[in-house]
């Protein structure tokens, strides 16, 4: 089974430290407990969601913000660049802001 | 327990953990004489100049003081300057000479051309390295330490493993009496709050937060996503997705003592204990500005691997990834996988290191000076004119 460690008791992230398969169970470690199960084909040192995370909802790493999500994430997805976005230094966004 | 490790005392009081003889160039220009002088002759570093020629103001003046900067540094026993004209080669010497060190300058337009600056220079440097290498090592007291706190090819192990033994390591120094600073500006976008509560006071607090701010509109200014840099490429494929998921890894190399002062580019600490560096992110310009500074020793976390360390400062490559300690062990120092892959208790990892550290300042090679992986390069803050 692969393993994923949890920073925060707060966190919806949990990061892998063994590559994961789709389908396959990842035993939880640090402030998380239990199994999750990975929905996607995942590598090593990315990150799952540890629960369904809403778009536009915080994602919690270390118990802080690292980014946005920026469309409905399912427990056990791939957390990364295709469904998170920083929030800090976007020039690009300025008008919007 | 006191803790010491073995270096070379300097006139001006500092200890150098190499007692090397910098060629340095004044200007860019010069570069291929400098280069032919340090190949020459065993016992010198290569430090290239970069500009200098066509600078103005605050740009010009943070080359020159950082260029003085790496030969003040206590790892540099003595100096040969290689300049073009005398003028700016003296404004340089002018900086350098207080240390008590011995410099000597050759400048190619004087010396008559090429060959005979590289015969002056190679003549120059071999006296210095014979005077220098007399010299012994003997014990020193660890608050005589200044570490270098850096980062390179970042993963999120970095932010689960070696950022954080760093960090054991850092409150070590600074609990002896030492000094440390960590630098890379961007990288605190998201973690800054954090890292502002330990400043020492409210002044340090502000010039600390200003510097964070002030990077960030200017990125805002121009328009710019910084995720067009920052992540980068290799530090998405390590898995970190924000700059701040990065921001609030990278902080833990600074491990938990009070900030007691911010810094420009290239410039030392003048009180013990912890420091922040305004400056850039990407290594070499960063592990360059922190040798500047004076730190004799940088400690650099590596996730999937950065090569790269500097010729004045020795650096320290620790990572935690098993695959980067696999798969690029040739430029890896220090392996802290243990606290990923076993449960290792981050306090026993990081004594691990701190015993390590002792080794290498008191003159244990490191892979980049093994296999003289080595680059400097001041950073430019202005156009030249």
């Amino acid at each position: 089974m692969a393993r994923a460690i949890v920073l925060h008791a707060a966190d919806n992230v949990a990061t892998l430290v063994d590559p994961g398969s789709k389908g396959e169970k990842v035993q939880l470690s640090g402030k998380g407990k239990g199994e999750a199960v990975l929905a996607a084909d995942i590598p090593f040192g990315h990150k799952l969601a540890t629960r369904a995370i809403a778009r536009g909802e915080p994602i919690l790493k270390y118990g802080k913000t690292i980014g946005s999500a920026t469309g409905a994430i399912a427990a056990g997805e791939h957390v990364h660049v295709h469904n998170v976005e920083a929030l800090r230094a976007r020039g690009d966004k300025r008008e919007a802001s | 327990m006191k803790h010491t490790f073995l270096g070379y005392e300097r006139p001006d009081g500092a200890v150098g953990v190499r007692n090397a003889v910098a060629v340095v160039s004044v200007m860019d220009n010069c570069n291929p004489v400098t280069r032919a002088v340090a190949q020459a002759v065993h016992g010198t570093v290569y430090l290239p100049g970069s500009y200098i020629r066509g600078q103005l103001g605050r740009d010009r003046q943070i080359t020159l003081q950082a260029t003085a900067g790496l030969c003040l540094n206590p790892n540099i026993a003595g100096v040969v300057l290689i300049g073009l004209e005398p003028r700016t080669t003296e404004e340089l010497r002018a900086l350098v000479a207080p240390s008590g060190k011995p410099v000597e300058a050759v400048d190619i337009q004087i010396a008559g051309g090429t060959i005979a600056a590289i015969a002056h220079g190679t003549r120059a440097a071999a006296r210095i390295v014979r005077k220098v290498s007399a010299q012994r090592r003997t014990e020193f007291d660890l608050s005589r330490l200044r570490l270098g706190l850096e980062c390179g090819g970042s993963d999120t192990t970095s932010g689960l493993a070696s950022n954080p033994a760093i960090g054991v390591v850092t409150d070590r120094v600074i609990e002896a009496g030492g000094q440390a600073i960590i630098t890379e500006t961007s990288e605190f976008f998201g973690a800054e709050h954090l890292f502002a509560e330990r400043a020492v006071d409210a002044a340090v607090r502000e010039r600390f937060l200003s510097e964070i701010t002030g990077l960030e509109q200017q990125i805002m200014a121009l328009g710019i996503d910084l995720r067009g840099s920052n992540p980068t490429p290799d530090n998405i494929r390590g898995g970190l997705s924000t700059i701040e998921e990065k921001a609030l890894g990278a902080m833990a190399k600074a491990g938990s003592a009070p900030l007691t002062a911010v810094l420009t580019y290239g410039e030392s600490p003048r009180r013990p204990g912890l420091h922040f560096m305004a400056g850039p992110a990407p290594a070499v310009e960063s592990i360059t500005g922190l040798a500047a500074g004076g730190c004799q020793i940088c400690l650099f976390s590596t996730g999937v691997g950065n090569p790269i360390g500097h010729p004045v400062s020795t650096v320290i490559k620790v990572s935690g990834n098993r695959n980067t300690l696999d798969g690029f062990s040739d430029n890896v120092d220090f392996d802290v996988s243990g606290i990923v892959e076993r449960n290792q208790a981050l306090d026993d990892a990081g004594s691990q290191l701190f015993d390590y550290l002792l080794a290498v300042a008191s003159g244990e090679l490191t892979t980049s000076e093994i296999l003289d992986t080595r680059e400097s390069a001041i950073s430019r803050f202005g156009p030249s004119m």
